[in-house]
This record gives structure tokens, sequence and C-alpha cells, in this order.
């Protein structure tokens, strides 16, 4: 990552009026790609076509288990509050998955080892 | 990307992409990290690396969340930049021109004005302060019931020495105008969905007039990294990072309420207790921290000698306020007993402050101890949890349970 800025000795002096307390210089990154993929269930087109461009699969699949009217709701906010181009028909589509791939999900924290 | 916003058709080619290029879930993720969180799912991936940063915790790739492993807070009161957490919002901008970078001053000012970085660098006195920088949803994955939203542990936390001007000097700039009520923060980040709220911000005027609220870009003598917001960002000590404004591009004086989306709708919690299910309920934007304590020297679950002296330590801070102190407490309501923790140098109000605690002799298993921050103004961490529908401001007495062996 590129992005420095200085602390000219000068200021630490308290030095002329005229000298800049630090220089700026322009700055890029490179930002990594999703490496995740959403598991084969019923309904994961309609999540890769409406979701993932918001959000990562990895930030789907990690909340916690909440029931199918919560993912409504969510899906609902999404389109209504956050404007998320979401086909109508695709909502249900939506919902089932992420009620399915929670279902399928037992606790894998104590599953996996670390 | 010209124009980060997308339309349906960008978001499906989007995804295609995503979905071809990417292994199946789960595989090559390399290392993961157990967050502990209450039913799970808990198992987070410590990859990929993000540049600048060392090992995080990996909550989101797009738009970055990246969580601070607690191991961090073990080795000092500053946490590095390179292991400092990161919440966006919204996409942000990876290239910045400081020759091209504007801050507009507009709203109720007597005269607005297009700043350049250096026109803010020399607007006042250049000001350093250390102090924390907190998500408002830090600990949400712990909350018992469960509730949705970024599923952090307790890392969306930091201290760094923040280096900027003061807010005021460079509100003098455009001067404020009549009727001035609030003053409200616009960075570089803008929504990915034509007509979804743009994330701004806005504090009272009388915070904004704080001698210690700068707009900051030096994090730990290096300029802010563009993760946390370079060239720019609000710094409100005591408040939750909600506040501090990223890639600061714009600031509006306000001189009525503040009814944008992150201020009127969201980033707020009840009034009083609520129960999983109520609804209709009066809420308060979030906005000073509670104070907190953590030990870091061991683990939930980590063996000690049985027979042996124990050597406990950690980080605490008082949240608005200085810590005041630190206790080690029993299990439950204080279990009946606590002992007073020995504070760390003080780095100021707002900053992390080192407590340990020596036990001279461990007799049996050390059941749910727990550390309780008490601060200057007599705020002290709850034995229960606060449990709010959004999982904000967490600030109960955090435990651990120790096997003597």
């Amino acid at each position: 990552m590129r992005g420095r800025f200085w602390l000219p000795a000068l200021l630490l002096l308290g030095a002329c009026d005229t000298a800049p307390k630090v220089v700026f210089e322009d700055a890029s990154i490179t930002l990594p790609d999703d490496p995740n993929d959403l598991p084969e269930a019923p309904g994961r087109e309609a999540v890769l076509e409406n979701c993932t461009a918001c959000h990562s699969p990895s930030t789907m699949l990690q909340q916690p288990r909440v029931p199918r009217e919560k993912w409504e709701a969510t899906v609902k906010k999404m389109i209504e509050l956050y404007k998320a181009p979401v086909d109508p028909k695709a909502v249900p589509q939506i919902v089932d998955y992420m009620v399915e791939v929670q279902a399928r999900q037992s606790d894998v924290s104590r599953e996996t080892p670390k | 990307m010209s124009d980060p916003r997308l339309t349906r058709r960008a978001l499906i080619a989007g995804a295609g992409t995503a979905a071809l290029a990417a292994p199946v879930l789960g595989q090559k993720l390399g290392q993961f990290i157990d967050l502990g969180l209450p039913g799970g799912p808990s198992l987070r991936p410590l990859e990929p690396q993000f540049p600048g940063k060392g090992e995080m915790i990996v909550q989101r790739i797009r738009p970055p969340l990246l969580e601070t492993p607690m191991e961090v807070f073990r080795q000092g009161i500053i946490t590095p930049n390179d292991r400092f957490f990161v919440r966006w919002n919204w996409a942000m901008p990876t290239e910045v021109s400081a020759a091209k970078h504007r801050v507009a001053i507009g709203g109720a000012v007597k005269a607005p004005v297009s700043l350049t970085l250096d026109d803010i660098a020399s607007a006042g006195e250049t000001v350093e302060i250390t102090a924390i920088n907190q998500c408002a949803g830090n600990g949400r994955g712990l909350s018992e019931p469960r509730v949705t939203g970024t599923q952090w542990g307790n890392g969306a936390m930091g201290c760094a020495k923040w280096t900027g001007v003061r807010l005021k000097d460079v509100l003098a700039k455009a001067g404020l105008a009549e009727g001035a009520k609030r003053v409200r923060f616009a960075g570089l980040d803008v929504p990915m969905t034509t007509g979804a709220p743009q994330f701004i911000k806005s504090i009272p005027l009388d915070i904004a007039m704080r001698d210690d609220v700068l707009i900051a870009w030096g994090m730990n003598g290096e300029p802010l990294p563009l993760l946390h917001g370079f060239p720019l960002r609000i710094v409100v000590p005591g408040w939750f990072s909600t506040y501090w404004v990223k890639m600061l591009s714009t600031i509006e004086v306000l001189s009525s309420e503040d009814e944008s989306h992150y201020v009127a709708e969201t980033y707020r919690w009840p009034t009083g207790p609520v129960k999983p299910g109520d609804k209709d309920f009066a809420t308060i934007p979030i906005t000073a921290m509670p104070p907190r304590a953590f030990i870091t020297s061991h683990a939930d679950g980590a063996a000690v000698a049985l027979g042996q002296p124990l050597v406990l330590e950690g980080i605490a801070f008082g949240g608005d306020a200085g810590l005041a102190r630190v206790d080690l407490v029993g299990a439950g309501d204080g279990g009946g007993w606590e002992i007073p923790c020995t504070l760390g140098p003080d780095e100021g109000p707002y900053a992390f402050r080192r407590w340990s605690l020596t036990i001279p002799q461990v007799s049996d298993n050390l059941t749910q101890i727990g550390v309780r921050a008490i601060n200057v103004n007599g705020v002290a961490q709850p034995a229960e949890l606060v449990w709010n529908p959004s999982g904000y401001a967490r600030g109960v007495i955090e435990r651990i349970s120790l096997r003597a062996q």
C-alpha cells in the first residue's frame, strides 16, 4: 500500500508559518477477492444473482440461526431501505436458501479443529 | 470502477464472475479462529490477507470487516495499525488523490468553503490524542439471545494515537451561522445501490466544539491507511466509532435535528429494557461508550497451576470518562467477592489502560471469574447483559473459567 506523509522536523521545532505541517501523498490499495462460494441448495442462484454483489457469502453464512420470518424481514429491509434491486420472484427462493443452509449448519465451531 | 453504484445487470454480472472464480466453501481457507459465539457459527477465517494488515479475523471481505484477535491486546495499550479493526458500511474507494481531495463545508455556515488537505492541516494547532475507537456493535456475536448483524467477537476495538487539527478550527474557516445545531459528516464511500442511504453521521454542536474532537490525518505516527479512512477521519474520543467518519469529504452544519437514516433510523438503542420480539419502543442514538475490561493473559478454559501463584493481566477503559478502578469479581452477581486490580500507566481518559492482579496461590478452579471496570463517573459494568435487538454497546462483565491442575 502506498500513502505516506512526513512530519518534517521543522514542525517539531515549531518552525515558520509557511512550512506545511504534513505532506500528503496519493494512496491506493488493491483489495483481495472473496474466495468463498455458497453451498449447493435450492435457491442458490437467486442468492448469487441478488445478494452477493453487496454481501460476501461469508457474511451470510456467519449469521446466527434465525427463523424464516427474520430472513423474510431482512430481505424486505434490503429491498425497501437499502434499495437492493432484488427480483420480487426471487425473494421466496432467497429465504428458502438461507433457512435451508442454516438448518444444515450444526455448530461447526465445536466440530472443526482449531 | 468509475461508478460504484450497481445496476441490476451489474449485480448479476459481478455475481457470475465471483461464482466462477470461487472454490467450494470452506476449502483452502487455511487457518480459522473460534470466537466462542454462543450457538455458532463461531469459526472465522484469518484469510485472505489485506494490504497493510497482519493477521486479522476476516468477518467480511467486501466491503471489508476485519476484527482484531484478542491476543493483540496483550501486547500493549496501542493497537498497531496493521492489527487495527476495519469496518466499512458501503464500498470504500481504493484510490484517493491527495492533491485533488477537497473537504466541502456547507449548510448553516456564514460562507461555504472547499478546503484542500493543506488548508485543513494548517487550520489550527496540531493535536495528538490517544483514544479508543470501538464499533458500536463490538461483541454483538456474544449476545444471548443472538441478534443479526456483523457477528463481532470483542475485537472490533483498538486504541491509537490520532494526529490532526480540532474540528472547531476547521469549522471556523466557514464560520457557524445562527441556529447551528449539529455537524454532519460524509466520506467518499457511497452506497452500492442507487437510492440507498449514504453513510452520513452527525454529532451535536457542543460535542463538535470540544477541544479533543479532531479531523485526523495521522494514526500512530503514520498517515491514515486507506482502510482506516485516508486522508482524513473524524475522531470523537469516548464515542463509538460510527461517528468517526472516514475519508472525510463533506461537513454539513445542520440547524435542525438529523433525520438521515444512520442517525434517525439505525445505530439507535432502546431507552429502557426490552425483550426479544418487543416492538415500537422508544430509541435514542448510540453515542458514548460504557466502561469495559478484558482478561488478556488467559483464554477461557485455560489451565493454571494448582498451588502456585497466578498473575492475571488485561486491559480496561472507562468509555466516555477516565477509568477509576478494575476489580476481579466472582461468578454471578459478584459472587460475594471482589479483588481490586493494580492499574498500569494512565495514557489519558480515552485510552486503554493495563491492569494486573496476582493471586498468591491457586487453590481451586476459577469458575466464571470476570473483571469489572468502573469509570470516574461511577459507571460500573453490569453483571447482566443489557440486551438490545441490534447488539449495541456491549458492556457486560466478561467472564472466563480457568482449570486448576
